[in-house]
């Protein structure tokens, strides 16, 4: 199996103003060492449910959803 | 674009609004009128989901809210993740343009958009992650309290329903004023469930043509309060909004009397297509069909009820005990069909009946669609799925009561300020022409 070099980065270009005003928030405020790892950790949020395999609702979830369905009476 | 569910072209166009759509009809005068002829099956999933993507149901994989995979007898539930096919802000997003989604079924759960998206009515619970992005529904809370996704409506206890009707329509409304005003958005798509909620739970205190129409001093007054509720804070809203913002206004199917409920399954055991193992009269009305209760090797077919009726046949090499011969598969589903066509009213009254294979509706099967789908008097009579009733015609729903069944004919209106459109009554427009047509308003 082959694995991804999970450290290869790559460049993306954002609006200055944008940068500008992570760069300022991180230097008041902290939080984050530099704009890439706000941006990195804000990429991996969103898309952290993306990209799971069990993209949907888990079997609890579901269960919950018919429960629900049946006493609004759809099933 | 203001998604009303359920809303019937004769409130909105013909006056049938007890007085409540003041504002939004007097826009709608200004502007351009068509009746959407909404889907096969014309229920709210998959509706909302063919006028948004452009595609049917067959072409989705999605025929309702639950689905049987071959072979099982119970059913899943479809959620978002079922949705393989871009919608219409799916498309405005890689356009550049920001847009706003609130309350579209089925949305749960929510999905990357270049904007903002809070989930729907199939939302598992408020405790669960519902928007996107994530950190919205923090936000979204403390300023509008908890999000309210649905009430039980199909109750006796009406009181509460209306209770817990106007509690759910002001929680969405405050949530949608305050993403509409305070985010940046090029599309904002809006579906109000509460509309359709108040049709289910007292449109037989509403529509004098109800065969059961009964008025009452608080019932009948809260469809129209409903409307009155959504097109005052609506007016409100559109004087805030640019004035170029052209408005939409649509529904994802009708609404009409309920005649009654047709035991579907019962009439199936008196044809000899399903047979049980044990007496009917032992039942008690209202069991559920359960996969221990029947004879599988002496049944050919066996349905669900809902506002359609999805029969599957028990066919052999699909089914854990299937009984039917794949080479007669299609002279049972012609029989079949005939025989569903030929069922009759209470009072042998003939019935307009409709019996269709998926194949015969969609250009594309996708998913797991039954071998038939049935509509009963033209949708005046609700298949019922349970058994151990006394009658086969039921005077209510079999799982609460419910006034209403769904129609063909919803609503699509446009209003643009800045009379771009030719005006007036355009006729008819089909379910998955609304993506294309809304596309058309926003890249005109």
């Amino acid at each position: 199996m082959v694995h991804k070099d999970m450290t290869e980065k790559v460049s993306i270009e954002i609006k200055r103003d944008l940068y500008d005003k992570a760069k300022k928030f991180i230097e008041e405020q902290g939080g984050f060492s530099s704009v890439e790892e706000l941006v990195e950790f804000l990429l991996e949020e969103v898309l952290s449910s993306e990209e799971s395999e069990e993209r949907g609702l888990s079997k609890e979830d579901e269960e919950k959803v018919k429960e629900r369905l049946r006493a609004l009476g759809y099933i | 674009m203001l998604g009303l569910d359920s809303l019937p072209p004769s409130v909105l166009y013909e006056d049938m609004d007890g007085g409540g759509f003041t504002y939004i009809r007097r826009l709608i005068e200004e502007g351009q009128k068509w009746l959407m002829r909404t889907c096969h099956p014309p229920i709210t999933v998959p509706a909302w989901m063919v006028m948004f993507t452009g595609k049917t149901p067959g072409e989705l994989g999605i025929y309702g809210f639950r689905h049987r995979r071959p072979g099982e007898f119970d059913y899943y539930i479809v959620n978002s993740s079922f949705i393989k096919t871009p919608t219409l802000w799916d498309d405005a997003g890689k356009k550049g343009l920001k847009v706003g989604v609130y309350g579209v079924p089925p949305t749960y759960p929510p999905r990357l958009v270049h904007g903002f998206m809070v989930t729907d009515f199939t939302t598992p619970g408020p405790d669960k992650p519902y928007t996107f992005p994530p950190w919205l529904r923090r936000e979204l809370e403390s300023r509008t309290g908890p999000t309210v996704f649905d009430i039980v409506y199909r109750s006796h206890d009406k009181d509460r329903v209306a209770r817990d009707l106007f509690h759910m329509l002001e929680n969405h409304l405050r949530q949608v004023e305050y993403l509409a005003t305070r985010k940046q958005w090029d599309l904002f798509v809006y579906v109000e469930i509460s509309v359709d909620r108040a049709h289910h739970a007292f449109w037989k205190y509403f529509d004098k043509n109800h065969p059961r129409y009964e008025y009452h001093p608080m019932y009948s007054s809260v469809i129209p309060k409903v409307y009155k509720r959504i097109d005052e804070w609506f007016e409100k809203l559109h004087r805030r909004l640019p004035k170029d913002t052209i408005i939409v206004v649509a529904s994802d199917h009708g609404v009409k009397p309920m005649k009654g409920a047709f035991t579907i399954n019962q009439w199936l055991i008196e044809q000899g297509y399903l047979k049980l193992k044990e007496d009917t009269t032992t039942l008690k009305p209202g069991t559920d069909l359960r996969r221990d209760l029947i004879d599988w090797e002496h049944t050919i077919a066996w349905a669900w009820g809902g506002y359609y009726s999805r029969v599957f046949i028990n066919l052999k090499g699909r089914e854990k005990q299937g009984a039917v011969d794949p080479k007669y598969y299609e002279e049972t589903l012609r029989q079949l069909k005939r025989d569903l066509e030929r069922i009759r009213g209470p009072n042998g009254e003939r019935w307009d009946n409709k019996a269709y294979t998926p194949q015969e509706l969609y250009p594309e099967v996708r998913g797991d669609a039954p071998d038939l789908m049935v509509y009963l008097d033209d949708l005046w009579w609700r298949p019922a799925g349970t058994i151990g009733w006394q009658t086969n015609y039921l005077p209510e729903n079999d799982r609460g009561p419910d006034d209403a069944v769904h129609d063909w004919l919803g609503v699509l209106a446009v209003y643009d300020l800045e009379d771009t459109l030719p005006k007036g009554f355009m006729g008819e427009i089909r379910a998955e022409k609304v993506k294309e047509f809304i596309e058309q308003l926003i890249y005109q």
